[in-house]
């Protein structure tokens, strides 16, 4: 009876230690270094998320000295998160922002992350690559944007990635460049399990077990997925990657500060068209100002534009390294429709993580389809209260009728629509002439409006998300339209008149200011952006490594493509894990 | 020294047993089958069946390294040392078919393969007891510990199956005399050192290890049923004939226990329920192969159904223990 | 609160159910027996939402009064004995009260606490207009039949106010508070027969729905709406239509 009542030796109970927790095993041990505001660091980052905590990591192991400026906490997984829904807003980037146009995008707990980590804590870890038509999407289909760089230039990366995070998957997947997977797949859920039915029925092939950057089995101090559903929640259990326990802790031993609760507020210009710092407010709220060498920014699709436009100075009147009016612009969502079926057996799909199977057979452009581009098909397990707003929203439920539906809840099945929308240069980010937030800076404000291709796209892809549903044996089908992923809105490109950085990620403006996170993508496939957004990243890094202090002093735009240093690697990256088949 | 006639109960459960002292007259192909068994039985009796178990403990070790292949792949390969299982079985195949062509290989490398790959199995058990150690909660949740955590004993009945190898290399192979075990090295050497082999070794020689091998079957029985109780238990016994294994476990490791103390039960009871549980063991595999077959994507999805359905070879290694049974029936007894 | 007959769900017979402690399919589970296996911090979270609900300090007493009748309407709980009544309200007070957003405002919407003091007012207003009454004044049936008009996104009167207030946005909104506080707390777990917190014990079935050992069967019985109730099921909203309002819940 005992052990089935409660855990031998009673209740869990609290910490009673001092120690920094990243996991129930994994700790930050030693002590972080503390660089001065009058100290001219290398390279200042600002938001130390998906991307910015792959820099902060290769950055210090290149040499440099780093600083990485979070406004969110960074977090002590065992004290600070909860396995709970309600209780992990503080999770999200839920400070003021507004939002308008024909589809506005509600952000909520479906943007930004706000803490070391960012939204790398609390994403769903479905970890594809993008396939290689994603970077020529203009030449091939006369929509969209071409990137200036190609699939060949971060496949390296995407494969370095893998090992890092590290991403479990089927043995062969068979899409795109098709390719591997170094960690083995992991278990179904039951909605993994309808995903492969109905698709089996209707002849799609799956893929299963992943690609998913969450460990099947346990690596170094990090346990394996306990399948718990909780991913979106933060994974306390550490089997999720995050850059917060893949790289950060690695960029401290190597020397990076983190300074978190600081949120940068203005990048300064300084002489000869160079930025000389950033003006942050500190935990405390004290406005200070960081003197660097150069300027890294990687706060998400949204700050990162916001930042640059309330940068705006006299040389720079429409924003900071916005000569060509492009910051801000070009912001892309994803179609993320949420696709419910009720059937008559039981269900649970809080169990597993949400992420565990997709396909992408539907990705690429088909003549045959009166639209361009693609969609893929994803599971996702959605918790009761994110549940009860999507059945509210698709089956206009309330009163009796929503605690009727919910009651039901374990009979519901969920799979993710996730559509590739294009860029559009109405879809922006600018600044609210209104509103502002808690330190008095002007917030962003977003405009999102879905044009003909991408209406089509949904229509299609949504239908056949429930034919999916309705072929795994789903009695009733019904589905939530929404957004998810928000990339571009600093675009890279090689014309300086319609992009904001270059293939390595500096602005076009000003030699020693970067941006490096989501928010570069031209255009962005339909696979979900993290894994390319930390690729992209690592690429940077080298870059920045190999050019030196080249970038500290001179102007030059040195274009050439810098070696794959595999080296960087955090520990244990490398060695482990089964031979990859490609 | 050969006091008893062969052990009816045992081949009687064969379903040849039956037909084993009846229509001797007969010249037939079932008269030579017959002839056959008894021959083999008697060859166990006496120690002098090398060969065959060497190539019994080489093919077994496929199962067991197809078995932790892909247990580990599920893991990731995420430690070196897991790839140890694998390697050695594969050297445990190649050493146990090479040791049924030369009493040398299995009294070498035969040896020495199977004692690395006994000591990899108890090294493994520390690892898979570390690893549930390991998960969220540790051994304060055994339940959903073991249950999720590596497969807590699999290690060491993966070195049940090298003990077979270590077994074989200590018989004679079946084509010695019945009587003089020792070879001429360890005559000679026995001559030098002036000192009689150890009885153990005699013992084994001469097939007199009956208890041993029941203790072993007891052992390896409870790994056995208790994997097949956890992993049912984790499907909460969806189906009936998921409790039968873990029914006999006790019986079967019951009877293994009492022929240890009685030469009857190793005789009647142990016989029997061994040939039970290979049954057992052989339908198990059987629907356990339909289970897979039947999970979400069936044949299209192969390879991911056979590595996270049901386990195609824990059926089997059910059986084996039952064959381990048999097997000790078989043998005569240390004292005799 | 006594509960009114006619305000509870029936069985197959149309006759009403009798209020449980624990409504819903899963009549003896309860996620909170299983509190010994969570982690500290979710537990003092959890039991804080259940012991000690925050209190009201951004809603005057009078506004309160129409808030929390308003809640037994788009959320209503006859069904559960009053003593094992989710709060609602306090929930909602309290992200007013610390001025929380919920990440974003529509451009066309005033920010939320005032956002939601227009709505008190147009309710109120509404009532007036259509029955010459205050909505705490107005029949069961009525407040329901004025809410579902303002959940249909055509409020029957005071379209002055919805002009400042965009009337789905601001539904969206509101019930999203509503549930964000229901579905948070665990009765409401045990009655929808979702596992709860899950660390450090999580889950070993995870296919074909199977329970864990400590949670519970599901047992159907006939549950059916109130007789009369407006807010029972309803057309799915077409995607794209007038104002599509795109769901805030993170997935993948
Ligand atoms: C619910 C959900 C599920 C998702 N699931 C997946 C998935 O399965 N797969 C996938 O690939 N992607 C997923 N994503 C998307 C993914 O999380 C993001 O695309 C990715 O994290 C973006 O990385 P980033 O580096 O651009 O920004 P972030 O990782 O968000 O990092 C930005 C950081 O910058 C900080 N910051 C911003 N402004 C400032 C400032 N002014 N000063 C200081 N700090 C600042 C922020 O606090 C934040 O920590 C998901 C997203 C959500 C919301
Ligand atoms: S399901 Fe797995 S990855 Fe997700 S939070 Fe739980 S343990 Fe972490």
């Amino acid at each position: 009876m005992s052990f089935l009542d409660t855990p031998v030796g009673g209740a869990f109970r609290a910490l009673q230690d001092d120690d920094h927790h990243l996991g129930p095993m994994q700790r930050i041990t030693g002590t972080m270094r503390c660089f001065r505001d009058d100290e001219e660091v290398d390279y200042l980052v600002v938001g130390v998320g998906s991307a910015g905590g792959v820099l902060c990591q290769r950055l210090a192991r290149g040499g440099f000295k780093v600083v990485g400026m979070e406004a969110g906490r960074f977090w002590d997984s065992e004290r600070d998160w909860v396995s709970d829904e309600a209780g992990s807003h503080g999770l999200y980037w839920e400070d003021p922002r507004v939002i308008g146009g024909t589809d506005p995008l509600t952000l909520g707990a479906n943007n930004c992350g706000k803490g070391v980590g960012g939204g790398s804590v609390h994403w769903a870890a479905f970890a594809p690559r993008f396939h290689p038509s994603d970077f020529e999407v203009y030449t091939r289909d006369g929509v969209g944007a071409d990137w200036p760089i190609s699939y060949q230039d971060l496949k390296p990366y995407y494969e370095l990635l893998e090992l890092e995070m590290p991403v479990a998957g089927p043995a062969w997947y068979p899409w795109g460049d098709p390719h591997g997977y170094a960690y083995g797949p992991h278990p179904m859920g039951e909605v993994g399990n309808t995903l492969i039915r109905g698709c089996t029925k209707l002849g799609i092939g799956v893929s299963v077990g992943g690609p998913v950057a969450i460990l099947s089995g346990s690596r170094g101090d990090r346990a394996h997925c306990i399948y718990r559903g909780f991913c979106i929640q933060a994974c306390k259990v550490g089997a999720k990657a995050s850059t917060l326990i893949t790289h950060v802790p690695d960029a401290l031993v190597h020397g990076a500060e983190v300074r978190d609760r600081c949120m940068a507020a203005r990048i300064e210009l300084g002489k000869n068209n160079r930025v000389a710092g950033v003006h942050y407010f500190d935990r405390e709220g004290k406005a200070r100002f960081q003197r660097a060498k150069a300027v890294i920014v990687s706060g998400y699709a949204i700050e990162t534009p916001r930042l640059l436009l309330n940068s705006a100075c006299p040389e720079y009147p429409q924003g900071l390294a916005n000569s060509s009016g492009t910051v801000g612009k070009y912001l892309m969502a994803q179609a993320g429709n949420v696709i419910a079926g009720r059937f008559d057996e039981l269900i649970r799909m809080y169990k597993a993580p949400p992420a565990h199977c997709l396909t992408e057979e539907f990705y690429e452009t088909d003549p045959k389809r009166d639209f361009a581009r693609g969609f893929a098909i994803q599971t996702v397990g959605p918790l009761p209260i994110a549940f009860a707003k999507q059945m509210m929203a698709a089956k206009g439920v309330w009163g009796w009728g929503l605690r009727r539906t919910m009651m039901d809840y374990n009979h519901w099945c969920a799979l993710g629509l996730l559509g590739e929308i294009l860029p559009w240069e109405d879809n922006a980010v600018t600044i609210s002439a209104t509103d502002k937030d808690q330190f008095g800076l002007p917030v962003a404000h977003v405009t999102f409006n879905l044009h003909d291709n991408d209406k089509k796209l949904i229509a299609y892809g949504k239908n056949v998300v429930m034919d999916v549903m309705c072929a795994a044996g789903a009695e009733e089908v019904v589905q939530e339209s929404r957004c998810a992923h928000l990339v571009g809105a600093a675009r890279m490109g090689s014309d300086p008149a319609t992009s904001v950085v270059d293939g390595f990620g500096r602005t076009h403006d000003i030699a020693n200011l970067f941006v490096c996170d989501g928010s570069v993508m031209p255009t962005q496939g339909s696979a979900n952006p993290g894994l390319t957004i930390q690729a992209l990243a690592a690429r940077t890094a080298d870059y920045l490594i190999s050019q030196g202090t080249a970038i500290f002093n001179t102007d030059r735009r040195d274009m050439t493509p810098p070696p794959v240093r595999r080296e960087l690697s955090p520990p244990g990256t490398h060695g482990d894990g089964v031979p990859r088949l490609k | 020294m050969l006091r008893r006639k062969p052990l009816l109960p045992i081949l009687g459960l064969l379903l040849v047993g039956a037909l084993l002292y009846r229509p001797r007259r007969r010249p037939t192909a079932r008269r030579v089958f017959v002839e056959g068994m008894e021959a083999v039985a008697a060859h166990i009796r006496e120690g002098r069946f090398q060969r065959g178990l060497s190539l019994v403990a080489g093919l077994s070790s496929i199962l067991a390294g197809a078995d932790v292949a892909s247990e580990h792949y599920r893991g990731s390969y995420n430690q070196k040392i897991m790839w140890s299982p694998v390697v050695l079985s594969g050297a445990m195949t190649v050493a146990g078919v090479w040791g049924a062509f030369s009493t040398w290989a299995a009294r070498t490398v035969l040896r020495w393969t199977s004692l690395a790959t006994l000591i990899d199995g108890v090294v493994g058990f520390g690892f898979h007891i570390r690893g549930i150690a390991r998960k969220p909660g540790g051994w304060r949740l055994p339940v959903a510990n073991i249950i999720m955590g590596p497969p807590i004993f699999a290690p060491l009945l993966f070195g049940v199956a090298a003990y077979l190898g270590l077994v074989a290399s200590y018989l004679r192979p079946e084509e010695s005399p019945v009587i003089d075990p020792r070879t001429k090295a360890a005559r000679l050497r026995d001559f030098l050192l002036r000192r009689p082999p150890p009885a153990w070794r005699v013992e084994l020689r001469e097939g007199r290890f009956q208890k041993h091998l029941a203790a072993v079957t007891m052992l390896s029985t409870f790994f056995s049923g208790f994997e097949a109780l956890y992993s049912h238990y984790k499907t909460n016994f969806k189906y009936k004939a998921q409790w039968t294994p873990v029914i006999m476990t006790p019986l079967l490791m019951g009877a293994a226990g009492a022929s240890m103390k009685s030469a009857r039960v190793a005789r009647t009871w142990l016989p029997g329920l061994s040939l039970l549980a290979m049954l057992n063991g052989g339908v198990g595999f059987f629907y356990h192969m339909r289970g897979v077959l039947r999970r979400p994507g069936g044949l299209k999805q192969l390879p991911y159904n056979l590595i996270y359905g049901p386990p195609a070879f824990a059926p089997l290694l059910f059986a084996a223990c039952g064959f381990y049974g048999v097997l000790a029936s078989l043998m005569r007894r240390e004292t005799d | 609160m006594e509960s009114d007959p006619a305000r509870l769900p029936v069985d197959a017979e149309g006759k009403p159910l009798v209020p449980r402690p624990q409504p819903g399919y899963y009549p003896k589970f309860s996620t909170l027996s299983q509190q010994a296996f969570w982690d500290a911090a979710t537990r003092t979270v959890v039991l804080q939402r259940v012991t000690a609900p925050p209190p009201v300090r951004f809603f005057t007493a009078p506004e309160a009064e129409i808030i929390q009748r308003v809640i037994e309407h788009v959320l209503p709980q006859d069904d559960r004995v009053p003593e094992r009544q989710i709060p609602i309200l306090p929930f909602i007070d309290e992200r007013l009260f610390a001025g929380r957003t919920p990440g974003y405002r529509f451009e066309d919407m005033p920010p939320d606490g005032e956002a939601y003091r227009l709505f008190l007012r147009a309710v109120d207003l509404m009532a007036l207009e259509a029955h010459g009454a205050q909505f705490l004044r107005l029949p069961w049936h009525e407040a329901d039949v004025l809410l579902q008009s303002v959940h249909d996104g055509k409020p029957s009167g005071a379209q002055d106010i919805w002009k400042k207030l965009p009337v789905k946005h601001f539904w969206t909104i509101m019930m999203g508070d509503c549930v964000e506080a229901y579905y948070a707390h665990p009765w409401a777990w045990d009655e929808i027969g979702f596992g709860g917190p899950a660390y450090p014990r999580a889950y070993f079935r995870l296919e074909g729905g199977a329970p864990e050992p400590w949670e519970s069967h599901e047992r159907h019985y006939a549950w059916d709406l109130p007789p009369g109730c407006v807010s029972g099921e309803h057309e799915a909203e077409a995607a794209h239509t007038d104002t599509p309002t795109h769901g805030e819940t993170g997935s993948h």
